[in-house]
């Protein structure tokens, strides 16, 4: 675990390279969360969206920005270069476990995306747009396991898509599209009560909306307090069956490797 | 006991064929035609402890493959390897602890940190006590002169630096066997010099047991007492170093570069082999003579510009290596095309 720990710290640092990056990404997440507010606000003065007000969608959004940058599917890119390039030998000449090696570095990346990105953007959007209170303490814990959940489930997703590139084609098709997904069923724009009445159903039976959708309104109590513990089960659901395919994929993928060399 | 033993080892890589474009790889998935590469063919060797082994062949000869299938990554099609007693592939996590590998082409470093952060994380990934490391350290970063650039960034150091950074690395944990793939590959004369000596001393002072690949002759004769050499898969030859010199006379070639083109000139024990204006190029072979005695003599009569005596590359080695088996084959019929010449 220790060993594990390291590589968190050692990413960490790593990250720390690329500081002067800071800027850019809290001018990025400032206009990002600026122009949704803006269109927010248009949308409101027009239509009927429901029992909500700007203020709930202004935390909404920046709810959601500043996840996107903890969310770990970006680690697909490190898995397929290194499966495809063959560096996955170096990992495998040491004893430890890659999946685990990667889930520890990515978090490395999440933590300092946490204290150099998420917190200052944060206070940022706090001070010029003003941020609502969670909606109470249970809300706001329920909100904090959300986050853990978005970070196990994104990492798998990321994963997964590296594992199936490795055979099928290019991950950037496969991670494009990925992304792709996350952007309309996590409801990370748009809010998921605002989707016509059967593609909600569809994107509550997915697991994208875990990185977006869940958290945010775990936060400001939109989901009712006796629907939260359906809502994590179907998590924790969707944590093991992603679990189980990523594991299985993975044994296949090195077999195929110890077999054909990459 | 061997710490190393390959026997009756062949590996054939199946490569399914690939179609270009989207629509070629839609269909890549589902076709079954493939060609197969006899990478490594029946070959057998062992390995004693302390042993430092040079395993020689041109590329695309299976000298990766080989260490592949040593370090338990790569599983053989035929034939058995135990390394340390184990099956590699079955045994890799455990074995791994003993293991040092470095692939000369890639890197196990951090790029952005400095080099001091990439051993401290190997510290922990081996579970190396406090005393070992900083023993282990101070030695390596003495005889390889890491100090320098000790805590530069990994990216910013020359291939030469990181290459000594890397083989420091791989024996941190105190391995019983260090494995190096090309280590010395794309390496400054300097460079390579100080990683000869510097493996030399570890085989010699740690007793740790060496297989390292290479194309490079002078790697195994700086090193290896005992060189294995491969070609097009199987093992041409298994011996000491001497032996083969003696078994295929010593030859070695000398360009001399002329103030003025000489003419045609000719002095018996030097072949001309190739000739560009006033740069020359002798084959030699050594015969009670040495090659100064030669140039010395030459001099006397022309003026020189410049003399390099070069050692005969590895592919003139192997083609030499086959005109005497196809010599002896001719004498002897029915004989195994395999040399073994006398070991140490
Ligand atoms: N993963 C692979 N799939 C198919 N062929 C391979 C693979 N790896 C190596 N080969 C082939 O096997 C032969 C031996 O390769 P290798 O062991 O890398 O040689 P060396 O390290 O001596 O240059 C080469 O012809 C190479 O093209
Ligand atoms: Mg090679």
């Amino acid at each position: 675990m220790k060993t594990y720990l390291m590589f968190t710290a050692k990413a960490f640092s790593n990250q720390m390279a690329y500081r002067s990056e800071v800027w850019f990404r809290l001018l990025g997440n400032f206009v990002t969360i600026l122009i949704q507010v803006a269109i927010w606000k248009a949308v409101i003065g027009e239509v009927d969206v429901g029992q909500v007000s700007i203020e709930t969608m202004t935390t909404y959004s920046i709810l959601n920005t500043l996840l996107t940058a903890l969310l770990l599917n970006g680690i697909s890119g490190k898995v397929d270069s290194s499966l495809k390039s063959g560096s996955i030998s170096s990992e495998l000449v040491k004893p430890i476990s890659y999946p685990l090696y990667l889930l520890f570095e990515g978090l490395g990346g999440s933590v300092y995306q946490l204290v150099f990105t998420a917190v200052p953007s944060f206070l940022i959007a706090w001070l010029y747009f003003g941020i609502m209170p969670p909606a109470s303490p249970v809300f706001l814990a329920a909100y904090v396991t959300a986050l853990l959940m978005a970070l196990a489930i994104s990492f798998l997703l990321g994963y997964l898509v590296s594992l199936i590139a490795f055979w099928f084609m290019n991950h950037f098709a496969l991670s494009w599209m990925l992304g792709g997904l996350l952007t309309i069923f996590s409801g990370s724009f748009l809010p998921l009560w605002l989707f016509p009445p059967t593609w909600e159903g569809v994107a509550k039976l997915l697991p994208f909306q875990f990185l977006g959708y869940v958290p945010a309104s775990l936060y400001l109590g939109v989901i009712p307090a006796e629907s939260i513990l359906g809502v994590f089960i179907a998590g924790i659901i969707w944590i093991a069956i992603l679990l189980l395919i990523v594991q299985w994929l993975w044994k296949k993928a090195i077999s195929r490797l110890v077999i054909q060399g990459g | 006991m061997s710490i190393i033993s390959v026997s009756g080892v062949t590996k054939i890589y199946r490569q399914y064929r690939r179609f270009p474009g989207i629509i070629g790889s839609v269909r890549s998935l589902f076709t079954r035609q493939y060609s197969e590469e006899i990478a490594v063919k029946d070959i057998t060797f062992s390995i004693e402890k302390g042993e430092a082994v040079g395993y020689l062949g041109p590329n695309g000869a299976g000298k990766s493959t080989m260490i592949k299938m040593m370090t338990g990554i790569l599983l053989p099609s035929a034939g058995e390897v135990r390394v340390l007693n184990e099956i590699p592939h079955k045994a890799r996590k455990n074995n791994s602890q003993h293991l040092g590998v470095v692939f000369g082409q890639r890197s196990q470093l951090w790029w952005d940190l400095p080099v001091t952060d990439s051993f401290e994380l190997h510290k922990y990934i081996y579970k190396i006590s406090d005393e070992s490391y900083r023993k282990n350290l101070g030695f390596c970063t003495e005889l390889l002169s890491l100090s320098d650039f000790i805590n530069k960034p990994v990216r910013q150091l020359s291939l030469g630096q990181r290459m000594r950074v890397e083989i420091a690395m791989a024996l941190l944990h105190e391995p019983e066997i260090l494995f190096l793939d090309e280590p010395t590959i794309g390496l400054d004369v300097m460079a390579k010099d100080q990683i000869r000596q510097f493996l030399r001393a570890v085989n010699q002072e740690k007793k740790t047991t060496i297989l390292l690949t290479t194309h490079d002759m002078k790697d195994i004769e700086e090193i290896c007492p005992r060189m294995i050499i491969v070609n097009k898969g199987s093992l041409v030859y298994d011996g000491s170093v001497a032996a083969l010199r003696s078994k295929l006379g010593d030859e070695r070639r000398v360009v001399i570069e002329f103030a003025q083109d000489p003419g045609s000139i000719e002095i018996s024990g030097l072949t001309l082999i190739k000739e560009e204006g006033s740069r020359k190029t002798f084959l030699f072979t050594r015969n009670g003579t040495t090659v100064f005695d030669y140039v010395s003599r030459i001099a006397e009569k022309y003026p020189i510009e410049d003399v390099s005596i070069e050692d005969v590359d590895i592919e003139s080695i192997i083609r030499r290596l086959y005109k005497q088996l196809a010599a002896e084959d001719e004498e002897s019929q029915g004989r195994q095309p395999i040399l073994v010449g006398g070991a140490n």
